[in-house]
Formats: structure tokens, C-alpha cells, sequence
């Protein structure tokens, strides 16, 4: 599956510099035991000394030398050494820079370079050589490598059977996150009193004093009940006929129906839709129109009159009784295998092949992974979609065979593009608790953390990548960075936040009694254990750290905005536009219309004119074709419904979530992150600007309060280090850095003519047997 | 495309064809009719379409192709001869060449607040570089282009060159054009410089004299003893050009150099590809297999090879510590482009919109690059061979490196796009002729506008909002087709079916914030004004918003 062939050297230099002579190495051998920083509930299960991790692939004087080992939570390669030619970490507080998470491995490969051996390891399966080499590939595109060369060979070849063991466990609840979960009960029934930290909602991103908003979990009705009052649905009710799981085991305990229904007809009608997945409500529209969803009638007899009575029933709640559109997904959109097989084809084309072998057919190869063409299907059906609900103003119901992947998908997209609090971080958070986490989408299937890999297919990613096009086209729409996307992506393979662990609410509580029971852990109240929530970003990362998940072109909506040279505070209102997406008059001028701009719009060109007239035709793509050209000659109201482009031109590659891995792809103190440096800057002198323009006048200054005074953004102005310029750490991986990343070539600093000379090129695998 | 139904009428207003287009069906979003400004220095070529038999609509009229990717096609009614006159009208004037008819550039009387020919002085810009010095000398051997007619007048030359060697030498490359300095490294002090191919020829001849040139080059560079050859051509071109008297410098005759072939196709093969491009993006873009179709153009595989061969040359300069030599044929193609862009890189001057007013009018301009001839200004003959479009994919690289580093620029892809539409509309002089030469004789200078004149007067259009000056750092792009982009906004900008994000919202979010905090410092200033007149001494209040963020920050 994976190309093992040697480098090829080529044309490009990387422009870091030679690697230091170090003195503080030289200067006192300190011997320092190396101990790993484990979590509660972490044991090391085995661990081996004197490893080298690899730095580059043709050279190994950059290598560094420390001790490996594998726990029940993740392997670690503990270092004294600093890591070299880097400039900057994002640091993840539950893993150090040199660690990968257990469920993050996708496959293991160890390698005997003297016998010429090779064999990827599965579980309990034995090892008939002693390994020189460990090669890791990771689910988040990272490939790492360690060399044995002077470790004892019996401990070399333990830790990797450990390694291949711990990271495909057979049963659920040997999931870290148990163990960890179970641990901070003991803990804290040890202590007073007893609700463990952590557990819950979590709370937003939580910077710049006073933000953190609590994310709904949309576990209570409560929950659901203000959802629909946010929304203004009229004619839709929560309903408990699921409480204690009773109807489907794949559906959450409160969802909302329309208020026709009784909760008597309901229970009869579950039982004849797949999973027992009756209809159930996403979304409403201030017209009135609503967004649901639900699985298919599996009974045929029944199928006319049930689907009857709940169309009758979405029409009856709907403040016009506007028809009913239906969206079959599963006959318009591809299905998770071919979503999954497109995905593998990707990651091969961006990390496993060679990079320079892969130049010349890029743009062909890229194309025929269709992961492209799969993003844009989604953002297409969606935005379709959106013209149902906006301009036809009909209630759409989503058909999926289980209505848990497609309908994910889709469901989210339309409320990203329909209403802007799911734009901001704490909406979007709640969005993906609703039509993710609460709906059912098989989140243990999918990320595969069992590694039975034929339920895996990654349809969260391909959200998150089709919300990052959003982002790309409507940059100031949106509250959170890519930067959140990715991170965001990267923890669903930490197999510690409850959010991203199982297959639905239900499996949760089944399994964390099952095991509350087993560990004698009492939970009172509580319907299962609290695992972590991934909300709560405080666990992974610092507040500092956290600030890069604002995007600082954001125009929120109670953010000043200019108009007309006056500054003017946001409202929602049709008239009321930013003037972020036109008002620069276009200098295209020559050759276009004329010196007066005749469209003083968005995106003004010649002919800028109906092609056709708009004919009697009622055709649903004409009439779609016709609102989508609509909205894109207005200004885009950026607290209002945000449209995709979506030609073949517009739809690209998520660069920092699939490059930010591979050396020879990153842009050194270049990439898009220079420009939202020197934004973020100036946002946060603003900020410091408005808070001055709000401090009472005369009153003293008051004392420096540094939670008041943490800036939203993580580039400051007026910082000790504000040379004008850009960062010498920034690149177009930042936050994360490819360094220590196995690549093809030397990440050296080197001019390319020592660099054709070629260093020393490693141990080539490709020719090696296979050991079965 | 579009299909718009109305009267056609047609101005000729200065350099500008104007249509008008009257709507039978006005289009909702037009309150007036379209107007339509074509420069007449971007037709290419003026066709009729259908003659008086032809049946269906639309069948009979004018097409109209122009040289930056449009195409215009104007369906006329049979009845009178108004189609006749109309295209004897426009071929006259857009190819004024064809009949004995001046280009615009002189006719041109627009006055602007600045002389943009003023902004290339050859003397200053090598005295920038701290030129001459102990190793290289200004030389006038060419003041009366001489030596070299497709030169300009002033050259830099190794110091321990006489003129006579210079002469001989100059016997010995095509058309002359000798080795000479386009760029000198502030610190380590190697350079950079161009020329065209050696006259080798089928039997291999030898030239001491350009031996002995080549290897003085190499010792005003004491750091490495070798001197860095790159020819901008495949190797097989290179050796292709033997039979009609070029060449290169082989091993044995130029014992102290290394050459290197960089690969770089000659201007047909441009041309067909960005003739590839148009087809992709004309008159439909092709939807279904986008990345494949533009793969299939190799116009970007065009732009990574240059771009390769020109961070190779920036690399060797700068961390190789080399002197390097550019030629490809005659050295005013591929040899501007690498060493055009490789200063870019280097110098982080040129980065600025007078240093890459100066780096054109020096690599490109006054180097002789054949902009009449690649162009065809003026010219009917639109199938001419030597048309190709290799300012442009110069421009296209520069764009590259613009999108990869979002603030080392201080011009904004407007300023691009505006330089490439004067390219072609001989508005200006800047772009006319093929050479110095040619451009003193017809005294270019005097006698029309320079386009820099257009947009030194309005700089502000033209600026990067996000420019950050940084003095002495090299930029290396990424050559790879993984970053490499169609640039959309230039290419298919005439296209209304591609929506494109105007202007950059990104731009635009940051001009905002600017106003902002002008805003907010106005008013704070105002609000110390009235509440502390004691603060309202000079040295406390403060006058520029640089002045105001420490200020400011003492409340904290």
C-alpha cells in the first residue's frame, strides 16, 4: 500500500540554516533520565533506550537520540535533545512534539535492513526478525521513523509488537479515554466530592476575558427547546419519547418533531424506518421553512402512508404549508466508499508518494483521487438546498438508507451557509453536537480507532474540508481560523474526548456503565461517564495557544465595521452590509464597461448581464441558476446566507490540513499566515485602541489586569519582539511544523550543489522481502 | 457566453475602439447602455464571419481577437454595408503599421503630475549597487550601439576588460552580446551575467579572448573557484544549436565553469501553450476536468521551469557563494526572465513599485527583449512566428511569488494586471520597439507617455495593503505544481460566468481595520484634547498613529 521507494534527488533547496554546533551540549554532560509525562490512568507499557528518531531521510546528522515508548495512550519518543532546524511548536498539552496518540497510527512497519526484511505488523501477530527500523504511518498525514541501530534488539523488537498491540485493540473500552475517565473518578471519589473536571460542555475557546460561551451538547431537552426558540420555529415540538433510549438506540433522547405528531403516533410509526430513525427537525428558516432529516421507511406496505402523514404533518408546521422538497442523498451524492477510497487516494498522492515524481501529473492526479469533485458535490447539493429553504421557501427533508453520514454532511452545510451563528465557534461547536455527535454519526466506525477498517471512511473530514471553502471564499464570515479546522480534525484521532469516541449517545452510556460496573466506579445520577469534551480546548491547549483559532478577518456582529469613513457597529439587518466585499471600485478598467462603473458590485465584469432572459421554464436548475446569479450581483451580507463558487477553479485543495506534514511543500516565512499575521496586528491594536476609547475619562488608569487585557489574537502589536517583518518561524505549515516528519529528502539547510552531491542516502526499503 | 441583443455602434476615441451596445431586452442589472473600451493595440486579429447568404442567426457579423485572452464577436444584420465599413475602419486603425499610420503612444497627449521616464536612470541604478568598484567598470563602448546594437549604451564590465577584449569577445557570442552585469550581490559580492550563446558551431570552435573574459568574471569572486554556467535551454536545443552556429561552453574549453541546461522551452512552445490555456477558458471554461485540461496546457509546468531555474540562480548567487553566467540563443528571452526574476528574489528593491518599474525597464527594456516583434504592435500579421508571450509569463511568475508571500510586495496584483494591459494597448511608449537602439532613433522618450507616468500618479490603486518592508531578505518561492496557480483574475477575468472575489475580500478587510483605527485614534485624541489640556503639550500628544500605539499603551 505504501511506496517505500528511495529519494531521488532534485532541485530545491531548503532554506534553513546548517545545523549548530551545539555548545550547551558540549559545554556538561548532564545524564538526565528520560521519564515520559503521563496522564492519569497512563502506563507505559514498554519502552526501549538508545533509538534514533530520523530527522531527514538522507542524512542523519540531524537525528536525534533518546528513548521510546509505548503506553496504553500513545507512543513517545522522550529526547533531551532539542529538536533542530525548528523554529516554533504548537504544543498540544496531552502529547509532546515527538508523540502520536495510539488511535492516530494507521500503520506500522518495521523494518530489518540486514536481512532485507520488512513486514507490517498487525495485532498479536509475532515478529520473526529483530527490527533496525520502526516506520509509523498516522492517520493525520505524518510518517515517522526510528532507527534501532544501537538499542538492544529483544527490547527493539518489544516495544513494536507492544506498539502494534496497544494501537488495535479489539474491544472498546480498552480506549484510553476509559481508563483515563475512570481514573479521575477514583480521584475525585477520593477527594470531596464527586463530578470529575473536564467533563461536560466545556467551554468555548474561552480567551480575550469573558467569551466563553458554554457549547449546547444538545443532550437535554433544554438544549433542544432553545434551539428551536433561537430559531423562531413555530409548529415543531421537542419530544421524550426517546428518553432511557427507548425507540432507538441511534438516536439522541431529545430530538424535535412537528407539533402535529403525537408522541403515540410516533412510536408507531419508528418502527418502520431503518434504526428506527423517524424524521426528525435540524434547522428552521425565519421564513418558516424547515430543514429535517431521517432514514428511509423500511416497510413497504407502509411506506405510502407514513410518508404521507409526515409530510402532511412538516406542511402543517410550516407558517405558509409550503409543499415538502425531498432529497434522496444516497441516489445524488457519492457514498462513504467512495468517499474513503477517495481520501486514501489523496493521502497517497500528498504524503506517501515521492514528491518530485508526483510534480509532473499533479493537477491530473489530484483530479483523479475525485476528493475535489466530492467537496464540490457536497457544497453543490447544499447550496441547492439552501435555495429550497430561502427563495422557494420549502421545508426539505434529507433521505439517507441510515440517515448518519450523507445527511451529516449535508445537514451542517446548509445551516453554515443559512445562518451565521454557526459561523461563529461556539454556533459551529453546537452544530456539529447536533447533527453530528446527537445524530449518530458513527464516529467510531469512521475515525476506525478499532481498526476494523471496513466501516472507515472519513465524511467528518470531508465537512470540515468543505467548510474551509466556505472559509476560503468568505474569509470575513467566519469567527474561527483554519488553523481551528485542523486542529479540530487532528482531535478526532485522540482517543480521549467522549465527542469523537462512539458510534452514537446511546453507545456511550451502554458502554461506560458496562464499565463503570466493571471498575466499581459509582455514578450516582449520571447516565454514563463524563468523558472529556472536546470543547473543552483548555485541555489541549494553552489560551495563548487557543488564540489562533480566531480568524481576524472576522466581522462579527456586534464588531464595528467602517462605512462611508464613519464607524458604524453591525446590525443584522438587509440593508446594512459590509463593506467588506465590494466598495474598491474595480481597476480592471480598461477594456470594461466603462469609466463609471455601471455595477458598483461584487465581482463586477463586462457583461455582467443575464445571459437569457428569464424564461416561463419553472425548471428547478433554472430557477436555482437564476437565484445563485442573483445573489452573487449583491453584495454578500455576511450575517446573512453565504453561497459557494463552485467551478472547477474555485474548489481547491486544503493545503494547510494535507501539506503541513510534507517539508518540500512548505513555504518558508511565506503562505497566507504572513498576511493574517500583519492582520492580526492591526486587530489587536484596534482593540487595544477601543478599549482605551471605553475607559472611563478621567479615571486613573487602571492596573493592568491580564486577563482583561489578553488580546483575542495571537500575534500582538507592540510585543518585545515587533520588528517590523515577518517571523522567521512562520510558514505555510504554521502552526505545525513538518520538521521530524520522515521525508524523501534532506530537509537541510543546504545549497543545492552539496545537496546534488548527496549525503548519505538512507537504507533504501524498497528492494527488502516481505517477511509473509 | 453571453448573448446580448441591441444596436452596435462604434467610436473610435483615442487609442480605444468604443462599442456601444444599445439593449432591445435591457438586462435588469444594466441601467444604461454597455459600453465597451477595447484598446485597438490588443486586437489581434479582425475576421468576418458569414458573407450575405448565410441563414440563422448570428451567423453573420465580426469577430474580434484580441491579445489578452478576449475574443469579441459582434452579430450584425445583412441589410447595408455597415459590417464593410466597420472592418475597414478597425483594421486601419488597429494595425496602423500595415498602413503607413503612427502608433497611438505619439498621437497620445495625456499630461500626468510625473515622468515615468524618469524613473530609470541606468548610472543611479548601478550606483545603488554600489557600482563600479575595484572589480567592474562602467563602460560607454556602446553609447552609439556599436558594439552591440540590440544593448543599451551603458554596460558594466569586469574592470580587467579592455574595450578591445569586450570587442572580441562580442565576435564570438550571438548578435553580440556579450557577457556583462546585471546584478551584484551586496554582500559576497558575486554576480550575476547574462549574454547570449558562444559561437560554437558544428566543428566546435574555441575563442581564447571569451575564455579568458569568462574566467577574469570568475576571479572578481574569490570564495569559489568555480564559475557557475546556466543555460536557460534543454540540453538538446542547446546542442540542436550548433548546426546554425551556437552552442555552448563545453568542458574542455571552459575548464573553470559548470553548466547547467535549465530546461526551458523556446517561445513557440509558450505560445502554443498559452493558445492551450485560451482554449480551456474559451469560450467555455472546462468544467467537468478543470485540473486535467489545465495539466494538459503544461503552462504551468512552463512557469515551474522558470521559476526552478531561477531560484537556482538566486540559490547559486547567494548561499553557493558563485558567480553565475545566464544565456539561452540570443539572451533577450528565457536570459531576461531567469535573471529578471532571480533579482526579484535577491534584491528585495525590485519588490517595490519603483524597483520593479526599474528591474522592467533594465532586464527587459533596455536589454532589448523584442517587444514589437513578441507583441506585434501595431501589426496585422497575427500568425507571425516570433509572437510569444514571454513578458507575460514572467509576469505570471512574479504573480506566483506575490500569492506564495502575501507581503514582501508592495504592489498589488491590480498593478500586474495594469502593466500587462499597457503591454498591448500602445497607449505608452514604454513597451514600443524592440530595443534601446531602435526606441533613441524614434526618440521614444520624448515623444510619448511612459506607463509608469499612469501609475506613479496613482500609486495608491497599485499598493499591497499587507506590504512589509524587509530589507536584505532573499525569497525563495516554492517551484511546485502543489502552490503553482491559473492565475484566474488575469486569465479568465473576461469570462462573466467566473465569479471572481473583487476586489480581494481579505484586502478589503484589512483597509477597514485601517480606517478603524484612524477612527479610533482621532477620537481618543480628541477625547485627551478635551480632557486633560495639560496633556496637550507637543511631546505628550501625539500627531501620527505610530506615535500613538506607546502612548496609548501607558494606560495598561
Amino acid at each position: 500500500m505504501f511506496s517505500l521507494k528511495p529519494p531521488r534527488p532534485t532541485f530545491r533547496s531548503y532554506l534553513l540554516p546548517p545545523p549548530q554546533t551545539d555548545d550547551n551540549i558540549n559545554s556538561e554532560p548532564k545524564i538526565k533520565k528520560l521519564e515520559p509525562v503521563l496522564l492519569p490512568g497512563e502506563i507505559v507499557v514498554n519502552e526501549v533506550n538508545f533509538v534514533r528518531k530520523c530527522i531527514a531521510s538522507d542524512t542523519s546528522q540531524y537525528d536525534l537520540w533518546g528513548k521510546l515508548i509505548c503506553s496504553n495512550f500513545k507512543i513517545s519518543f522522550i529526547t533531551d535533545n532539542p529538536m533542530p532546524l525548528q523554529k516554533f511548536h504548537y504544543r498540544n498539552l496531552l502529547l509532546g512534539e515527538h508523540d502520536v496518540p495510539l488511535t492516530c497510527i494507521e500503520q506500522i512497519v518495521t523494518v530489518n535492513d540486514h536481512k532485507r526484511k520488512q513486514k507490517v505488523l498487525g495485532p498479536n501477530q509475532k515478529l520473526k526478525f529483530n527490527p533496525t527500523e520502526l516506520i509509523i504511518y498516522c492517520k493525520d498525514f505524518r510518517i515517522v521513523r526510528f532507527r534501532f541501530d544501537e538499542s538492544g534488539p529483544e527490547s527493539a523488537k518489544k516495544v513494536c509488537l507492544a506498539i502494534a498491540h496497544y494501537s488495535q485493540p479489539t474491544d472498546l473500552q480498552l480506549l484510553f479515554a476509559f481508563e483515563y475517565v475512570g481514573k479521575k473518578y477514583h480521584n475525585s471519589a477520593s477527594k470531596a466530592n464527586g463530578i470529575p473536571s473536564g467533563g461536560g460542555g466545556g467551554g468555548g475557546i474561552g480567551v480575550g476575558g469573558g467569551s466563553s460561551q458554554k457549547t449546547p451538547l444538545f443532550e437535554t431537552y433544554s438544549d433542544w427547546d432553545r434551539e428551536v426558540k433561537r430559531t423562531g420555529a413555530s409548529g415543531w415540538r421537542v419530544c421524550s419519547i426517546n428518553e432511557g433510549y427507548m425507540i432507538s438506540t441511534c438516536l439522541p433522547e431529545y430530538f424535535v418533531v412537528p407539533s402535529s405528531l403525537a408522541d403515540q403516533d410516533l412510536k408507531i410509526f419508528s418502527h418502520s424506518f431503518v434504526g428506527r430513525r423517524m424524521p426528525f427537525w435540524c434547522w428552521s428558516h425565519s421564513n418558516g421553512s424547515a430543514l429535517v432529516r431521517t432514514a428511509l421507511i423500511k416497510d413497504m406496505l407502509q411506506q405510502r402512508k407514513i410518508d404521507q402523514r409526515i409530510c402532511n404533518a412538516i406542511t402543517k408546521s410550516h407558517p405558509q404549508r409550503s409543499d415538502v422538497y425531498k432529497s434522496d442523498l444516497d441516489k445524488t451524492l457519492p457514498n462513504i466508499q467512495e468517499i474513503q477510497a477517495a481520501f486514501v487516494k489523496l493521502k497517497q498522492l500528498c504524503v506517501n508518494e515521492p514528491f518530485e515524481e508526483t510534480e509532473e501529473k499533479w493537477l491530473s492526479s489530484l483530479e483523479n483521487t475525485r476528493w475535489l469533485e466530492y467537496v464540490r458535490a457536497f457544497l453543490k447539493h447544499s447550496a441547492e438546498l439552501v435555495y429550497m429553504l430561502e427563495s422557494k421557501r420549502l421545508s426539505v427533508v434529507l433521505q439517507e438508507e441510515e440517515g448518519r453520514d450523507l445527511s451529516c454532511i449535508v445537514a451542517s452545510l446548509v445551516q453554515v451557509m443559512l445562518d451565521p451563528y454557526f459561523r461563529t465557534i461556539t454556533g459551529f461547536q453546537s452544530l456539529i453536537q447536533k447533527e453530528w455527535v446527537m445524530a449518530g454519526y458513527p464516529f467510531l466506525d469512521r475515525c476506525n480507532h478499532l481498526k476494523r477498517s471496513e466501516k472507515e471512511a472519513p465524511v467528518f473530514l470531508l465537512f470540515l474540508d468543505a467548510t474551509w471553502q466556505l472559509q476560503e471564499q468568505c474569509p470575513a464570515a467566519f469567527e474561527f481560523s483554519e488553523t481551528y479546522l485542523a486542529v479540530l480534525h487532528d482531535s478526532t484521532r485522540v482517543a480521549l474526548f467522549g465527542t469523537f469516541l462512539f458510534n452514537s449517545p446511546h453507545q456511550r452510556v451502554q458502554q461506560s456503565s458496562e464499565f463503570a460496573i466493571s471498575k466499581n466506579i459509582q455514578l450516582g445520577d449520571e447516565k454514563g461517564l463524563k468523558f472529556p469534551s472536546v470543547w473543552d480546548w483548555s485541555l489541549q491547549f494553552t489560551a495563548k495557544d487557543r488564540t489562533l483559532f480566531h480568524n481576524p478577518f472576522y466581522i462579527g456582529k456586534s464588531m464595528p465595521c467602517v462605512q462611508n469613513g464613519s464607524v458604524k457597529s453591525f446590525k443584522r439587518t438587509k440593508k446594512s452590509y459590509s463593506s467588506t466585499l465590494r466598495g474598491m471600485p474595480s481597476s480592471l478598467k480598461n477594456g470594461i464597461i466603462s469609466d463609471q462603473e455601471l455595477l458598483p458590485r461584487r465581482n463586477s465584469l463586462i457583461l455582467k448581464v443575464k445571459p437569457d432572459p428569464p424564461e416561463q421554464s419553472d425548471s428547478q436548475d433554472r430557477g436555482a441558476e437564476q437565484y445563485f446569479r442573483e445573489w452573487f450581483s449583491k453584495p454578500a451580507d455576511l450575517h446573512g446566507v453565504i453561497l459557494p463558487l463552485l467551478s472547477g477553479m474555485h474548489i481547491k485543495l486544503w493545503k494547510l490540513c494535507y501539506f503541513r506534514w510534507v517539508p518540500e511543500a512548505q513555504i518558508q516565512r511565506g503562505g497566507f499566515i504572513t498576511a493574517f499575521h500583519k492582520v492580526s496586528l492591526l486587530a489587536d491594536e484596534v482593540d487595544v485602541l477601543s478599549r482605551a476609547l471605553r475607559q472611563p475619562q478621567g479615571s486613573p488608569p487602571e492596573a493592568p489586569c491580564p486577563e482583561l487585557v489578553q488580546s483575542r489574537v495571537y500575534f500582538h502589536a507592540g510585543g518585545p519582539h515587533d520588528a517590523p517583518g515577518t517571523p522567521d518561524f512562520l510558514s505555510s505549515s504554521f502552526p505545525f511544523s513538518p520538521v521530524g516528519n520522515l521525508c524523501r529528502r534532506s530537509i537541510s539547510g543546504t545549497p543545492l550543489g552539496k545537496f546534488l552531491s548527496g549525503a548519505k542516502i538512507w537504507l533504501s526499503t524498497e528492494t527488502l522481502a516481505n517477511e509473509d | 457566453m453571453s448573448l446580448l441583443r441591441g444596436l452596435l455602434g462604434m467610436e473610435l476615441i483615442g487609442i480605444s475602439v468604443r462599442l456601444f451596445l444599445d439593449f432591445q431586452e435591457k438586462p435588469a442589472s444594466l441601467d444604461s447602455a454597455l459600453i465597451l473600451d477595447v484598446p485597438l493595440g490588443v486586437i489581434s486579429r479582425i475576421e468576418k464571419m458569414g458573407g450575405a447568404t448565410s441563414r440563422g442567426e448570428n451567423s453573420y457579423g465580426l469577430d474580434i481577437t484580441c491579445k489578452d485572452m478576449r475574443n469579441l464577436r459582434f452579430a450584425l444584420k445583412q441589410e447595408g454595408h455597415s459590417r464593410r465599413d466597420m472592418f475597414e475602419i478597425l483594421t486601419r486603425y488597429a494595425f496602423p503599421l500595415a498602413h503607413s499610420l503612427p502608433i497611438f503612444a505619439f498621437l497620445n497627449e495625456e499630461k500626468f503630475d510625473v515622468d515615468g521616464w524618469m524613473v530609470y536612470n541606468p548610472v543611479e541604478e548601478y550606483r545603488r549597487q554600489g557600482l563600479p568598484n575595484h572589480h567592474w567598470r562602467i563602460t560607454f563602448i556602446n553609447k552609439c550601439y556599436e558594439l552591440c546594437d540590440t544593448y543599451p549604451a551603458l554596460l558594466v564590465v569586469p574592470y580587467r576588460a579592455s574595450d578591445d577584449d569586450l570587442r572580441r569577445v562580442a565576435a564570438f557570442r550571438s548578435r553580440n552580446r556579450i557577457p556583462v552585469l546585471s546584478w551584484i550581490h551586496p554582500e559576497n559580492k558575486t554576480v550575476i551575467m547574462r549574454c547570449s550563446q558562444p559561437l560554437v558551431g558544428m566543428s566546435g570552435k574555441r575563442n581564447k579572448d571569451d575564455e579568458k573574459y569568462l574566467d577574469v568574471i570568475r576571479e572578481t569572486n574569490r570564495q569559489i573557484n568555480k564559475l557557475t554556467i546556466y543555460d536557460a535551454r534543454p540540453n538538446v536545443n542547446a546542442v540542436a544549436n550548433k548546426a546554425t552556429g551556437g552552442g555552448y561552453e563545453s568542458d574542455d574549453a571552459y575548464h573553470n565553469a559548470e553548466l547547467f541546461f535549465l530546461d526551458i522551452h523556446n517561445i513557440h512552445v509558450m505560445r502554443e501553450s498559452l493558445k492551450k490555456v485560451k482554449d480551456i477558458v474559451y469560450p467555455n471554461v472546462e468544467e467537468s476536468h478543470w485540473l486535467s485540461s489545465l495539466e494538459s496546457t503544461h503552462w504551468l509546468e512552463h512557469i515551474k521551469l522558470v521559476l526552478t531555474g531561477a531560484i537556482q540562480v538566486a540559490d547559486r548567487v547567494s548561499s553557493g557563494k558563485s558567480s553565475v553566467v545566464v544565456h539561452c540563443s540570443d539572451g533577450w528571452d528565457r536570459t531576461a526572465q531567469l535573471t529578471s526574476l532571480a533579482m526579484l528574489m535577491l534584491d528585495s528593491y525590485y519588490r517595490s513599485i519603483e524597483g520593479f518599474e526599474i528591474l522592467v525597464q533594465k532586464e527587459w527594456i533596455s536589454f532589448g527583449h523584442k517587444f514589437a516583434s513578441r507583441i506585434g504592435h501595431g501589426d496585422k500579421n497575427h500568425a507571425d512566428a516570433d509572437r510569444s508571450p514571454i513578458f507575460l509569463q514572467f509576469v505570471d511568475c512574479v504573480w506566483q511569488m506575490s500569492k506564495q508571500f502575501p507581503t514582501a510586495f508592495e504592489f498589488n496584483e491590480r498593478f500586474l494586471i495594469i502593466i500587462l494591459d499597457h503591454l498591448y494597448s500602445c497607449r505608452f511608449g514604454t513597451f514600443l520597439y524592440n530595443c534601446e537602439s531602435a526606441r533613441e532613433k524614434q526618440k521614444v522618450t520624448e515623444r510619448t507617455v511612459s506607463l509608469w507616468s499612469l501609475i506613479n500618479s496613482n500609486k495608491d490603486k497599485f499598493k499591497n495593503p499587507f506590504y512589509t518592508k524587509e530589507i536584505n531578505r532573499v525569497l525563495y518561492p516554492v517551484a511546485s505544481m502543489r502552490h503553482l496557480e491559473l492565475w484566474v483574475n488575469y486569465y479568465i477575468r473576461w469570462n462573466p460566468r467566473i465569479k471572481q472575489q473583487q476586489p480581494n475580500p481579505v484586502e478589503q478587510r484589512y483597509m477597514e481595520l485601517l480606517a478603524l483605527r484612524d477612527e479610533y485614534i482621532k477620537r481618543l485624541e480628541e477625547l485627551q484634547l478635551a480632557n486633560s489640556p495639560k496633556l496637550s503639550d507637543p511631546s505628550t500628544s501625539p500627531s501620527s498613529p505610530s506615535q500613538m500605539m506607546p502612548h496609548v499603551q501607558t494606560h495598561f
